[in-house]
């Protein structure tokens, strides 16, 4: 178990920058996720973290020391490739022995821990299978099981879910969660997928174009995004965005002018959540464009004054069809705003 | 409550019609096969009849001619025999009753052979094997020149060169294959492309210079001089079917590897290398058929008839006594086309993977 350290890492490839410049502190036995779009940089992040890439600049450091120049075989870090990376040629149980050939760890005991793992992430009857013989779902557990075997300062996931079905996603997010809190290891996940992030880590990174965006828990992530990136990577379905003019204590949408907590200027972007939007015929008029039932609940598309809203409805209380007028609602305080130019959230908020 | 039975008027066939077209979908599949059958045996008859007939000239031609009536009663016996066990294979589809079928027309097709021709076989023709002067007893002297050497000496420089070309090339093209596959070092599109223009360089043409390089290096006339020449020019072409293999490794494997412990090395020799093991067969038992069947190359640099490979040998003998004794000479081809043959035979299920790998480059 590690606390992990990243100052002021830079990765670059040539001209370009796949990292840059960023500064992440991990504490010992804490579950991260850094989430973002393919080509931001996390899995660059992630494998400059396990050893197999040298940062640019800037340093890594495990408990206080820096190990930008220790090889990944002295690192002693456990990871979990997207494709899980077993070895073809070995059995499942050689797979799992193969980090303690390494470690000077006797055949009678490695065995031992081989199969006391394998018990851990439920492998015991396929130890002599080979790879090729497994599911998807097999190959992952095995994959676990082999990166935790010699017990790791530092678990890293690569993507871990996204080659699994949707119900054995669901299984392995909670698996991975069970046994990261069983043995207490330092554990980053990276992924692209914010329910991975959110329902897995204790904390999630947004990265973004080789740069974090915001750290924070789910909460803070969703509630008090920093730019206008995380409120729309954030959230599912996504937030809807107008633009708007501050001018003093007052935003101009369109034709509305709706008032502000605090002074603001310039350009601006209102973000508002799908579910901070009603159709309870209070306020502005819109046109139902298109019903989308995603079970729990209903997804509308409407056609108001300010161009096209998204907002949903509980399922059970769904009636809206496609051409019905409805008058929709929101919540001022749920409106977050943007400054146009930085992307960064302005403190100020709608007042009704 | 009646159901109306009014026609309706669909796609679908009625119900008598399935067994009608499971008919028809069996007669076409028997159809097919039997064009296909009968395609491969066609063309693989102007392969296989020279062949066999060398093989039945070595066990039944005595001094002086050639007895072709052993060579057809032979066809008129096996060819019927493949006939017939292609009907039964076309007609049934189980495995059993197809071996049983194989077995007994086997049998068949011997003991006819044995009665008609059986009193034609002789070994003679293979006395090369254990009498090094054959030569000189059939001619009385030998045109090329001294004592003819023993057929061991010349399977015994094959060999040698076979091997040790294929080592050579093995080693090379492995770490060439691996290094090209996975490092970025300048000037690496012009070395890729470099290896497929040398490929495509006809090599005799180098020959004359080969020639005086050996010379003058003092490697003319000796098996490691054609070693080294067919290695250099047979390597660019190895360095780049294994280097398709080792692109087919994925990445992944090897950093997993050494973020378990591994140094890069370990990672290599306990990971990577059993991923591309049939590659290496492959090109392991394609360079050895390519040394072992080398004959323009030997013929220009060997001289000395004790440095004599196998396909010199067979050039030598049959210039020395072909027309007087056609027996021997099909006796020591049959001789020398038996290690490659056994080769292919046993390691076939790599080399036609050979190409898959190759693809992938």
């Amino acid at each position: 178990m590690a606390r992990i350290e990243l100052r002021n890492v830079q990765k670059r490839w040539g001209e370009a920058a796949a990292v840059e410049r960023i500064d992440l502190a991990i504490d010992d036995g804490a579950f991260v996720a850094i989430l973002g779009p393919s080509g931001c940089g996390k899995t660059t992040t992630l494998l400059m973290l396990a050893g197999i890439y040298s940062p640019t600049s800037g340093d890594i450091a495990f408990d206080g020391a820096r190990v930008n120049d220790v090889e990944a075989r002295d690192r002693n870090v456990g990871i979990v490739f997207q494709s899980y990376a077993l070895y073809p040629s070995m059995s499942v149980l050689e797979n799992i022995l193969f980090p303690l050939r390494f470690a000077k760890v006797g055949r009678a005991e490695g065995e031992r821990r081989a199969r006391e793992i394998a018990a851990l992430v439920q492998i015991e009857p396929l130890l002599e299978r080979r790879p090729s013989q497994l599911s998807g779902g097999q190959q992952q557990r095995v994959a676990l099981a082999r990166a935790l075997v010699k017990r790791p300062r530092l678990l890293l996931l690569d993507e871990p879910l996204s080659n699994l079905d949707a119900s054995l996603r669901l299984t392995m997010r909670t698996e991975i969660r069970r046994i990261q809190r069983e043995l207490g290891v330092t554990t980053i996940l990276v992924t692209h997928d914010q329910i991975e992030a959110t329902t897995m880590a204790d904390r999630v990174v947004v990265m973004n174009a080789g740069g974090i965006e915001q750290e924070g828990t789910a909460r803070d992530l969703y509630e008090r995004p920093a730019t206008l990136f995380v409120a729309t990577f954030i959230g599912s379905p996504p937030i809807n965005l107008f633009d708007g003019v501050a001018a003093g204590d007052a935003v101009t949408v369109r034709d509305a002018t709706l008032p502000l907590s605090s002074l603001a200027t310039g350009e601006v972007v209102l973000g508002v959540r799908p579910e901070s939007v009603r159709a309870n015929g209070g306020g502005m008029p819109a046109r139902v464009a298109a019903v989308e039932p995603m079970g729990r609940e209903v997804l509308y598309t409407a056609e108001c004054p300010f161009g096209a809203i998204r907002f949903v409805e509980a399922g059970a209380d769904a009636r809206l069809r496609e051409g019905d007028h409805v008058a929709l609602d929101y919540t001022p305080g749920g409106v977050l705003l943007f400054d146009k130019a930085s992307g960064r959230r302005l403190e100020t908020r709608i007042v009704s | 409550m009646h159901a109306p039975t009014l026609p309706v008027a669909t796609g679908r066939p009625a119900a008598a019609d399935w067994a009608a077209l499971a008919l028809r979908a069996r007669w076409r599949r028997v159809a097919e096969q039997s064009v296909l059958l009968a395609l491969l045996l066609a063309v693989s008859l102007p392969i296989i009849l020279p062949y066999f007939w060398m093989v039945v000239i070595s066990f039944t031609a005595r001094s002086g001619g050639v007895a072709v009536s052993v060579l057809w009663t032979a066809c008129a016996v096996i060819v019927p025999a493949v006939i017939v066990y292609c009907v039964v294979h076309l007609a049934t589809r189980s495995t059993r009753v197809r071996l049983i079928a194989a077995a007994a027309l086997l049998a068949a097709t011997v003991a006819l052979l044995a009665a008609l021709v059986g009193d034609a076989l002789h070994f003679a023709n293979y006395r090369f094997l254990w009498r090094p002067n054959i030569v000189e007893e059939i001619r009385s002297k030998a045109t090329a020149g001294g004592q003819f050497p023993s057929v061991w000496i010349a399977f015994r420089n094959s060999l040698a060169l076979a091997l040790s070309e294929t080592a050579i090339i093995l080693t090379v093209a492995l770490l060439a294959g691996y290094y090209v596959s996975r490092f970025a070092f300048r000037g690496r599109e012009a070395f890729l492309q470099g290896l497929l223009v040398l490929h495509a360089f006809p090599a005799m043409t180098l020959i004359i210079p080969l020639f005086l390089i050996l010379n003058w290096i003092g490697l003319l006339d000796t098996i490691v001089g054609v070693m080294l020449v067919l290695a250099t020019i047979e390597l660019p072409f190895y360095v780049f079917v294994l280097k398709g293999f080792f692109d087919a490794v994925p990445w992944d494997i090897e950093m997993s590897a050494m973020t378990d412990g591994a140094t890069r090395r370990q990672a290599f020799r306990l990971v990577v290398l059993p991923q591309v093991r049939v590659g290496l067969i492959a090109v392991g038992v394609f360079a050895f058929i390519r040394a072992w069947e080398e004959y323009i190359f030997v013929r220009t640099m060997l001289i000395e008839n004790t440095h004599w490979v196998m396909s010199l040998y067979l050039y030598w003998v049959s210039d020395d006594i072909m027309g007087v004794d056609y027996g021997i000479v099909a006796a020591v081809s049959v001789f020398y086309v038996l290690p490659s043959l056994l080769l292919y035979v046993f390691c076939q299920k790599y080399l036609t993977q050979m190409t898959i790998g190759g693809i992938r480059g």
